[in-house]
């Protein structure tokens, strides 16, 4: 079923042939909001008004070539004609895929070129029940999906546990049922032996009675809370797995757009109030409502009217909780809105801190803390302020009960219509009700902090990875190393491409060098080998398969990486060499570290390969940790080898021993090595010249720079020009 | 002014002047030399919004920067300013109508300087902004921006609607 609005009818009636593509844009020319259709046809480009009538109009002969220039928020599409660039067409950013689009729909028809085919992902996508926008990449409207589904999917992670919370049911229940023996017996002492004065044994049973009832709750409750504890851990460990399961799933782009220390966080609050939720939640409304039952039941059958006016309160009380409802919900995550500022503010200033102590910012980072953490207790107040004043209203309310029963009650003890113990017992239990609601307001109270954390857990859990498995991926077994990009695209915003139109075969054991300016897309590049991200257009295949349908395991398996930003885990030096390879011999890794050039180093530290780094790796110098994750790279032998800036934090003389390493390494494989320092690839077969995400040329160093003007033989330049200023050699 | 690479080239206000060609595109003549086409770009979107403004030929080469668009004469400050409005589409919410949660989506209902829209999100801490003072900027699961400039100096019925969700 198609989700995209279709072009009404009296519009379609007037256009000059069958539409190739339409779409209703959401800016009218002057920039306000404003529905207008825009259609193309193969002779003309056209928009239509809210009302049906014609806007603009433009033939196709008229026209040289289109565009999509993007703004922020928005864009604008562009033709440009004999007389100058005309604007076509205003739209807000949801729409810059369609108008994408639309613009090289355009562009072919007037070169008169094959066009291009349109999908649906082009179109911003809306619920078809409902309007609502559809995120990226899910299919079930979010609205018309039920706030009961997110609650059935918490209580399903209690499914393993059924029995053991069952158990702890039952027990509570029977605690319930043995708690509401005292006043019954307190009833008797009054009534038959009290008051008739009844000097017999019957005093020492009553109150044998009621220890051995306190004794048995006692027990009972023990065994109960033990269970609770078991259940409530394991649930927690469980929803902790697969939050973290489900974290590791997920592509780069997704934590790109996020700052990543939150989820520090956010995984340990958020199943801990889900855990709350299940645990104690699910095990005491069970428990707690059959009290209320028992309770009234016994009250009716001590006196059915005095019980009526114990209920009179009860719809009060049901009316505040239903509105009270979302506004506790809303200010649960206002509070944990402020945490999670708080949170990345911490995580960011933490993970900066030599940044912060070098510029001597310490004071800066503590005001930007104590305003978020003025927030905070703001929230804080708010949120606890509002449920500890429902509970005072709710046991005053109740409180009204109590009276009215006090008061007729009372009065017909005097006429003699009740016996004392009877509304004594009455008003015991009265009083036993308050416990529940407690647990009432309690209950709204994790109820729906629960509900708003298990939706954030499980919005990380649906997301889909941006970079699926195939469902049946290719086995690759050892790859050759052939590698091709066939006409690829991509670009980190949709609608911003960072590699255009990439054409390169490469065989293997080849080694390239990729060169060009920073920010020409070299990085990109490789993370597109890596699978990091998959392209927008065109694809890359490795010995003939497509990248999407090798799994990514045995893709990385086959892949060594070293990052331009060096990352090295907290663990040891030889733990962060074999990090890819956990079965690796201490020789192999001593080999690898030895291609890298970092043995010498690392037998040197008093620890040596037992040398903990700590986080980042912190206590090694640039360069040598550039060394430790090359070998870390090249220590489960890969077929291809990806090396970004991998030697530019050590001095040349080092590079070059390690080059020789890795040039007897590369025999064979498939290399692309990424340098600034143009020296470091000059034993690359081919380089390749990007400049703003087009492959500008290729070829061996001496090809590139006998092209005159050529853009290599500019970077060359520059550089030799560079080291001349310098007085040394690049 | 030096013709010096690597400083910044600020444009004074006689030397240039922008208008809209017949085709709706914003053009100009800068230091006499006239463009068909010109793009503007805020280099402090947040903080200046009407200062600092990067003049780029339709390649994205700088040409120079307008320091104030106030300083420049009647016509080219108005084409300026709508070139910007084209440019950065944020519209200025001046009410809130309503904020509600249906299920996990949080919509918006909002009357802005550009006409009434609806926002959808996916939650609040993503999509909310908040770069400081009083600032909010709201953004939309498909991309679209909106601004509250002040909250605090929205009627107090927006207030209202904002008090559990900022
Ligand atoms: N994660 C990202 N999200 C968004 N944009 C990105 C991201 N990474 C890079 N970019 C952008 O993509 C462009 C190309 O970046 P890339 O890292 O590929 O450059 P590069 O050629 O490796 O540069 P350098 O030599 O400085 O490392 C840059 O304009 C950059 O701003
Ligand atoms: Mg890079």
């Amino acid at each position: 079923m198609s989700i995209q609005p279709t072009l009404p009818e009296p519009i379609r009636a007037r256009l000059s042939g069958e539409p190739l593509f339409s779409v209703k844009t959401d800016l009218s020319s002057d920039g306000r909001f404003g529905d207008l259709w825009f259609a193309v046809t193969d002779q003309e480009v056209t928009l239509w008004d809210a009302d049906g009538e014609p806007s603009f109009r433009l033939d196709v002969t008229e026209l040289s070539e289109a565009r999509a220039v993007g703004g922020i928020g928005g864009g604008t599409l562009l033709a440009d004609t004999a007389g100058g660039p005309v604007v076509i067409a205003r739209y807000t950013a949801a729409l810059s895929s369609a108008f994408g689009f639309a613009a090289k729909l355009i562009t072919a028809l007037a070169k008169q070129e094959e066009l291009p085919a349109v999908s649906e992902k082009e179109f911003p996508r809306y619920c078809p029940s409902c309007g609502n926008p559809l995120a990226e990449g899910t299919q079930s409207c979010p609205i018309c999906k039920s706030k009961g589904k997110v609650l059935f999917r918490m209580l399903r992670y209690a499914k393993p546990y059924k029995a053991q919370m069952a158990a702890a049911v039952v027990l509570l229940m029977l605690t319930t049922v043995i708690e509401l023996v005292p006043p019954y017996l307190t009833k008797i002492m009054i009534d038959d032996v009290l008051q008739p004065k009844n000097t017999g044994s019957a005093l020492l049973w009553v109150v044998l009675g009621l220890g051995l009832t306190s004794l048995v709750m006692s027990v009972m409750q023990t065994v109960r809370g033990l269970i609770g504890v078991w259940v409530g851990s394991k649930l927690m460990g469980d929803l902790r797995n697969d939050i973290y399961t489900a974290l590791m799933r997920l592509s780069l782009a997704f934590f790109d757009r996020r700052q990543t220390s939150q989820f520090v966080g956010r995984i340990n609050s958020d199943s801990e109030s889900m855990r709350q939720f299940m645990t104690d939640g699910v095990i005491w409304v069970s428990g707690e409502s059959l009290r209320v039952v028992a309770i009234f039941v016994i009250m009716f059958g001590l006196d059915w009217r005095l019980t009526l006016f114990a209920l009179i309160p009860m719809p009060f009380m049901v009316l505040v909780s239903l509105t009270m409802w979302p506004k506790i919900g809303r200010r649960w995550y206002q509070q944990w809105r402020s945490i999670f500022r708080l949170n990345v503010l911490v995580g960011d200033s933490l993970q900066g801190i030599r940044v912060v102590k070098a510029f001597g910012q310490e004071q800066t980072e503590m005001s930007r803390y104590s305003t978020a953490n003025r927030e905070l207790v703001r929230n804080n107040i708010r949120i606890e302020g509002l449920w500890q004043g429902m509970f005072p209203l709710f046991s005053f309310v109740a409180g009204i009960g109590t009276l009215l029963i006090w008061y007729n009650g009372g009065s017909s003890v005097i006429r003699g219509d009740l016996q004392l113990g009877v509304l004594m017992a009455l008003i015991a239990y009265l009083g036993m009700l308050f416990g529940p609601l407690q647990w009432v307001s309690q209950m709204i109270n994790w109820a729906s902090h629960a509900l708003a954390s298990a939706d954030r857990v499980f919005e990380i859990m649906d997301t889909p990875s941006d970079v699926p498995d195939a469902r049946d991926p290719h086995p690759i077994g050892t790859i050759r190393g052939d590698v091709v990009f066939e006409r690829v695209s991509y670009g980190y915003e949709k609608h911003h491409p960072v590699l255009k139109d990439v054409n390169l075969k490469v065989k293997a054991g080849e080694m390239i060098g990729l060169v060009g300016h920073s920010g020409a897309g070299k990085s990109t590049f490789i993370n597109l080998i890596c699978r990091f991200y998959d392209t927008d257009e065109g694809r890359i295949a490795i010995d003939g398969t497509d990248l999407r349908s090798i799994s990514q395991t045995d893709l990385r398996k086959q892949i060594g990486v070293v990052l331009q930003e060096t990352f090295l885990f907290d663990g040891t030096i030889a733990e962060n060499i074999a990090y890819s390879k956990p079965d690796a011999t201490p020789e192999e890794i001593m080999r690898a570290a030895k291609i890298a050039n970092a043995h010498d180093f690392i037998v040197r530290l008093p620890d040596g390969y037992d040398t903990r780094v700590g986080e980042r790796g912190h206590r090694l110098s640039g360069g040598e940790k550039q060394r430790v994750s090359i070998a870390r790279a090249i220590i489960h032998d890969p077929r291809i080898l990806i090396l970004d800036e991998a030697t530019a934090s050590v001095d040349t003389e080092t590079e070059r021993q390690i080059q020789e390493a890795i040039s007897r390494l590369v025999k064979g494989r498939t290399t692309f090595a990424i340098a600034h320092r143009l020296s470091t690839l000059r034993n690359a077969d081919r380089l390749v010249v990007l400049d703003k995400g087009k492959i500008v040329e290729v070829g061996t160093h001496e090809e590139l720079l006998a092209i005159e003007g050529g853009a290599y033989r500019k970077l060359v330049d520059a550089q030799k020009e560079l080291s001349k200023i310098k007085g040394v050699e690049g | 002014m030096s013709g010096d690479l690597y400083d910044i080239r600020i444009f004074e206000p006689k030397d240039v002047m922008f208008s809209r060609g017949t085709g709706g595109v914003f053009q100009g003549v800068l230091d006499g030399k006239p463009y068909p086409e010109l793009v503007v770009y805020r280099a402090f979107p947040f903080l200046y919004t009407t200062q600092y403004l990067s003049i780029r030929d339709a390649k994205g080469e700088e040409l120079g920067i307008v320091r104030d668009l106030r300083e420049l004469d009647e016509e080219s400050a108005k084409e300026l300013e709508q070139e910007l409005q084209f440019r950065y589409f944020l519209p200025r919410v001046t009410r809130v109508d309503s904020v509600k949660q249906k299920s996990d989506l949080w919509i918006w209902e909002l009357q802005t300087t550009l006409g009434p829209t609806r926002i959808a999100m996916r939650n609040l801490h993503e999509f909310m902004q908040f770069p400081g003072g009083n600032r909010i900027i709201l953004t939309d699961i498909n991309g679209k921006r909106c601004e509250i400039a002040d909250w605090q100096a929205l009627d107090s019925r927006s207030r209202q609607q904002l008090t559990d969700v900022v």
